[in-house]
């Protein structure tokens, strides 16, 4: 029981920030590596703000998305939009984004110094629960929940709103989509803003959830966010959070079964199976082809 | 003066950057090319002679050889199940494979975990050249080669690749197995220079650097990795001379310098390199070395036969109970209004999609069972709906790759010069200068496909049918967007290419262009055949006038097509 | 949503096809620059090592001890991975060889210190070594990982530079050769004593032992501690391993408590400790907690709070000694730098430092040849490590300590 509360724990943190990934993948056909290190800015921001402005920390939260959201807007302005047209648009775009992530941790490095940063002591609740004979905490829970309604939020977004409308109908026919007199600038920009405001709230509920956070922190998870991705299905929003939790529970359930040595390879060992069995991912919509 | 050290990593950086250069020629953006150097440079360590046993010479061969087997062996176990994984997809999944690998390392018990081996130092920097301007020399002799351009037309658009009778699946694991020896040398000199292999040096940063070096070098040129390589290489060389202080600047100032790049050099560095394009030497010339024409398996008469062809999806019918029938010398117009499912039909002709029920049969094979490049290798040719041109490909490479059937592998052959390689190109350059010819593109032969206006387009992708020799030719709206002029001269060029012995199918709306050339109209509406027969007929039966061609001057009208955007 | 294979070329009339091949202007201005910065940045590159090379004999001085004065700065070489995955202990160790440099530096020897960024990545440390090496400088300082040192310090070797290594602590860094020297103790001269006081206080006899498994230092340190525990006649119940970037150990701490353990035996980096020791109170694990050097490091108390009370800490450094005066002076000097108490790499820096100056001042010499004698017949170093000295193999050999937080603060146990 215990296990699988750390798992879900875990995972949804997983999956919140795989949302990011596949949302601008989903909509516009971008994979956007800078997503990492707008995870780390979330977490050391957010760490900022609560240790020297002194902010609550459910306060520093939606600060914490309006800096992602920002950062996204750049990354989007500088790193993919003068690259639209070109005939490699992917693989530019990505590299661009790689280049970008880049600086955008060395800049966290001035800032904020090459050290693991924590938050302030009693930032936060202490109180645990006793839950059918495992131990949580009110943090955990908190932040599951958070978790969990900023990806309903968001995908009552892209399924009921005129914003949401707009997206889908870009990522169906950019061009259609212009003629019928969407601005698709600006739900591009929008896109990128939301994917990376999500990304930065996951670092730092992650930076809640162990305390710590430091310049690698996205690295280390960015492998297991593009395994979700996958798992889930290419640009579904239910197929990240699915398979975020699914990978949180199968790390957690490996460690237990087989061996923590190999538990990385659980991720991995599932994005395989997934690939040759069911390219598209669990949610996916197989590829039609178009002649 | 520069560092023995500097002159090997940019040498290494460059032969690692060409692992991923092999498989971004052919488009695929593989990344599990750290994985292939980690197995290579493991299984060299262990396997390979003691240097002091066997001498430095005979050890690093050894050790080459082992390496760039292994490399090439672990491509082919990560390549096959993947085959089908395009784009992003495959990024992840071979990503996913060179950490696995990773893992595995750091956890069995002969590699030393993360401690690592620990290797002699036998590399000296000319080796490192050496191997380095080998694989140069290979990719510079593969690019003009049929097999170099077979894979640039598989980048460019996979599906026009395939329908012009290359084996995609064969070729992308070609690329593979390539950027699996390559990868596997890297690890091996790797392992022989630093002194110690661990699985941490293989890792997710080691295969987004080489994809960025080959990215920034340039990764549709020959030249591109080692200008990646020595550019890469450069920057904190630079920054240590330039006297930047060392910490978070440095890290910043080179992203900084890779975002120039990549915004502001399209094809990386190596676009600053002229490029030199295939020519036509002189006038083509009609000598015994012309290109053999493809056998023809079906009696002169019929060329094609369907019967019964439906196509369902889910609950939509496009084509339902269509018998048909192509003959040799005939041209065949397939008519109807959008939606009638002549598209859907013409698919299924050509292989790319199998029909629900029915039986068809092209040249003696059954498209249903065959994929689309042995289809076209039957000897069907065909242009597309929508043009799918090789964009980054001159007009005249375009035609090249057309005649990827109808021409002889080059690459060995050019590896070692020959002669005879020299022959069959320019017998292929001839060729293909003939077919641009006839579809009155001759003097766009050096232009980019991408560039050229909409009417040459399509004109271009029926000279790159005809390149194949075909016995049917099927051509899908090419007139859309040409005006009287343009669609006359279509009209001569088919009529021609019939008395040549070709069946063609021609899809189209213009229905003047239809009446005028063709010797029989087949009008398909709703998926079924509403009437076949010799134009004037089918203008005056009142069915088709009803559903599709309306009354009064219908030849006047030019019924626009489905692709108004 | 749409494919994701390459954009085709546009079709329509009415979008705008792309050139597929700039303007011709463009690309020869852009190659002329790139041309030009290329050469310029190659030229000085190779002008900048040819300038600083060895200045002959005026590294040579008069005097001995204290008195020895030498006429040009010493120059001393370090590289550190100030970027990249070890970028926080290169940053403590960089500002504990500038505070030794600054302490050290006196009227008759001043020392210069070239730090260069190896980046955590063996291209940048074997790059750098050479140009070190080539600079002619007298000691190098470095590398901070172990696996790098392996692939840069026979370079040094080679060269005939003397190595001072700080943070290196696998086996065999010493054997590659006569001028490899280092003054950071091996686990296996902090472990074993680190065990054997933690069995003595709390009487254990079955432990669960975790580590991480992708690191080469926390990786030594777990074999070691599994020697020492077995000498010690105590049972492994379980053996759990993670990644060195983790932060959640939530499910392995919960395999941990099942298997009700008397101590958890741990050997991790800073970055581990501290999320893994407040997880495991928060999980109600209460036993003790026993750490290797990376435990060594006062985030342990300042961020972990209570839940880091009563962990046992095995180090080649104890910031709480205060008999040594050395020790004293240097804590107080760092605060005042660097606004925060040094952690063992810094400590361990300082320390390589004072171990090339005593060398220095023994011959009065900072010739290459003369400071790696000195280096190996360095004894009884007053340093802020204790009383050091360098044995036959080129070790360290000091006190080692084992700690435990008591009150907030490292105090040495028993």
């Amino acid at each position: 029981m215990q296990q699988l509360l750390n798992g879900l724990s875990i995972g949804s943190i997983y999956a919140l920030f795989a949302i990011g990934f596949t949302l601008v993948f989903g909509i516009l056909d971008r994979l956007n590596l800078a997503h990492p290190a707008v995870f780390a800015a979330g977490a050391l921001v957010g760490i900022e703000l609560v240790d020297a402005a002194g902010l609550s920390v459910w306060l520093a939260l939606p600060a914490v998305a309006v800096v992602g959201g920002l950062l996204g807007l750049v990354v989007e302005r500088v790193a993919f939009r003068p690259l639209r047209d070109r005939p490699d648009a992917h693989f530019a775009g990505l590299i661009a984004s790689i280049a970008m992530g880049g600086m955008l941790v060395a800049l966290l490095q001035w800032r904020y110094g090459p050290d693991t940063r924590r938050f302030p002591a009693g930032a936060f609740p202490e109180q645990g629960y006793e839950l059918l004979g495992a131990r949580i905490t009110l943090l955990q829970v908190v932040i599951l929940a958070i978790s969990v309604l900023l990806m309903v939020g968001l995908t009552l977004l892209v399924a009921r709103s005129g914003l949401g409308r707009s997206m889908r109908a870009v990522a169906e026919n950019p061009t259609a989509a212009r003629v019928v007199g969407v601005d698709v600038e600006r739900v591009t920009a929008t896109t990128f803003a939301i994917s990376a405001a999500l990304g930065a709230v996951a670092g730092a509920l992650f930076a809640m959830n162990v305390n710590s956070a430091q310049l690698g922190m996205g690295a280390a998870i960015e492998l297991k966010g593009l395994a979700v991705i996958v798992v889930g299905g290419m640009g579904s929003l239910p197929g990240a959070l699915v398979g975020g939790l699914l990978l949180g529970l199968a790390e957690v359930f490996a460690v237990q079964y087989v061996g923590s040595s190999w538990r990385d390879l659980v991720a991995f060992g599932l994005l395989f199976l997934l690939l040759v069995v069911r390219p598209q991912g669990l949610f996916g919509r197989a590829r039609v082809r178009e002649v | 003066m520069l560092g023995e050290s500097t002159i090997v990593f940019v040498a290494l950086a460059g032969l690692f950057a060409y692992s991923f250069y092999a498989v971004l020629v052919a488009g695929q953006l593989s990344l599990g090319q750290a994985g292939f150097a980690a197995l290579a440079a493991y299984a060299s360590a262990t396997l390979a002679p003691d240097p002091d046993a066997v001498g430095d010479g005979a050890a690093l061969a050894v050790a080459l050889v082992v390496g760039v087997v292994v490399g090439a062996v672990a491509a082919v176990v990560l390549g096959l199940p993947t085959m089908h994984l395009r784009g992003v997809f495959l990024a992840i999944a071979t990503l996913g494979f060179a950490e696995a690998v990773r893992i595995v390392l750091l956890n069995a018990d002969w590699s030393g975990g993360p401690q690592g081996l620990s290797v002699p130092k036998i590399l000296e920097p000319w080796t490192a050249w050496a191997v380095l301007a080998a694989v140069a020399y290979a990719f510079w002799r593969q690019a003009p080669s049929r097999y170099g351009r077979a894979l640039a037309a598989i980048r460019e658009d996979e599906l026009a690749a395939r329908s012009t009778g290359i084996d995609v699946g064969r070729h992308r694991l070609a690329a593979f197995v390539t950027a699996g020896g390559v990868a596997g040398a890297y690890g091996v000199l790797w392992a022989y220079f630093v002194r110690l292999v661990v699985p941490s040096d293989f890792g997710f940063s080691t295969a987004i650097d080489g994809l960025v070096t080959a990215f920034v070098g340039g990764s549709t040129v020959w030249l591109g990795p080692v200008l990646g390589g020595a550019f890469l290489t450069a920057v904190p060389e630079a920054q240590r001379a330039l006297g930047i202080e060392a910490g978070w600047v440095r890290p910043f100032l080179a992203g900084l310098l890779l975002l120039v790049v990549i915004l502001f050099r399209p094809g990386g560095l190596a676009s600053l390199v002229p490029r030199r394009r295939p020519r036509l030497a002189g006038a083509p010339d009609d000598g015994p070395a012309a290109a053999p024409a493809p056998e023809t398996r079906a009696p002169a008469g019929v060329v094609a036969s369907l019967r019964g062809v439906t196509k369902d999806y889910g609950g939509v019918h496009a084509v339902r109970g269509v018998d048909l029938e192509l003959h040799a010398g005939e041209v065949v117009g397939l008519i109807g209004p959008n939606g009638a499912g002549k598209t859907t039909l013409v698919n299924m002709l050509c292989g790319h999609v199998p029909p629900s029920a029915g039986r068809i049969d092209v040249l003696g094979v059954d498209p249903a069972r065959t994929p689309v490049h042995r289809v076209a290798a039957a000897g069907v040719a065909r242009t597309f709906q929508q043009t799918r041109l090789f964009g980054r490909l001159t007009a005249l490479e375009n035609v090249l790759v057309g005649a990827h059937l109808t021409s002889r592998p080059t690459f060995l052959r050019r590896l070692l010069w020959l002669p005879s390689a020299r022959r069959d190109e320019r017998a292929a350059l001839a060729h293909a200068g003939r077919c641009l010819e006839r579809v009155g593109l001759g003097s766009a032969a050096r232009t980019d496909a991408g560039a050229l206006s909409y009417g040459d387009q399509r004109r271009l992708e029926i000279a790159r049918a005809l390149a194949a020799g075909p016995t049917l030719l099927v051509l899908d709206e090419p007139a859309a967007g040409m005006n009287a002029v343009e669609a006359d001269a279509l009209s001569t060029l088919i009529s021609s290419l019939a008395a040549d012995g070709l069946a063609v199918l021609l899809i189209e709306h213009d229905v003047g262009l239809v009446m005028r050339t063709c010797d029989r109209v087949v009008v398909l509406d709703f998926g079924t055949v509403l009437t076949a027969g010799p134009p004037e007929e089918v203008r005056r039966d009142a069915r088709v006038v009803a559903a599709y061609l309306g009354a009064e001057d219908a030849d006047d009208e030019h019924v626009t097509g489905e692709e108004a955007r | 949503m749409r494919r994701s294979l390459p954009v085709r070329t546009p079709m329509s009339p009415m979008s705008p096809t792309s050139p597929a091949s700039p303007t011709p202007r463009t690309p020869r201005r852009h190659a002329a620059l790139l041309a030009l910065s290329s050469a310029v940045a190659l030229a000085l590159a190779a002008c900048s090592s040819d300038g600083s090379g060895s200045s002959g004999g005026s590294l040579q001085g008069e005097g001995t001890g204290d008195a020895c004065t030498i006429a040009d700065p010493v120059p001393v070489g370090a590289a550190l991975s100030l970027t990249g995955a070890a970028g926080s202990y290169g940053e403590s160790q960089r500002k504990g060889l500038e505070l030794a440099a600054e302490t050290l530096s006196d009227d008759g020897v001043t020392y210069e210190l070239a730090i260069e960024d190896d980046q955590t990545d063996p291209r940048q440390g074997i790059t750098v070594f050479e140009k070190l090496a080539s600079d002619g400088v007298s000691a190098i300082i470095g590398p901070t990982l172990s696996t790098v040192a392996f692939q840069a310090q026979p370079i040094a070797q080679e060269e005939g530079v003397p190595v001072v290594a700080i943070s290196n602590t696998a086996d065999g860094i010493t054997e590659q050769g006569e001028f490899i020297h280092r003054v950071s103790l091996t686990e296996g001269q902090v472990i074993p004593q680190t065990v054997e006081a933690a069995v003595a206080e709390h009487d254990l006899e079955d432990v669960v032992v975790m580590y991480s498994d992708d690191d080469a230092f926390t990786e030594s340190g777990y074999q070691v501690f599994a020697e020492a525990l077995e000498a010690e006649g105590v049972d492994v119940a379980d053996t759990l391993t993670f990644s060195v970037a983790d932060t959640d150990f939530r499910p392995l701490l919960t395999q941990a408590k099942a298997a009700d353990p008397d101590a958890i035996v741990v050997s991790a980096l800073i970055e581990a400790a501290v999320p893994l020791v407040t997880q495991a109170r928060e999980l109600g694990i209460d036993v003790p907690i026993v750490g290797g050097n990376g435990f060594n490091n006062p985030q342990l108390m300042a961020d972990a709070g209570d839940a880091a009370e009563g962990v046992i800490v095995g180090a080649a450094w104890n910031s709480a000694a205060t008999d040594n005066a050395q020790n004293t002076a240097f804590l107080e000097a760092y605060e005042e730098a660097n606004g925060g108490a040094p952690d063992q790499f810094a400590a361990q820096a300082y320390a390589g430092l004072q171990a090339v100056d005593a060398a220095v001042r023994a011959g009065c010499s900072a010739e290459p040849d003369a400071v790696r004698e000195n280096l190996s017949a360095l004894q009884d170093l007053d340093s802020v490590l204790g009383t050091l000295s360098i044995d036959e193999n080129r070790d360290a050999v000091h006190e080692a300590v084992v700690q435990v937080v008591d009150g907030g603060q490292f105090v040495a146990l028993g």
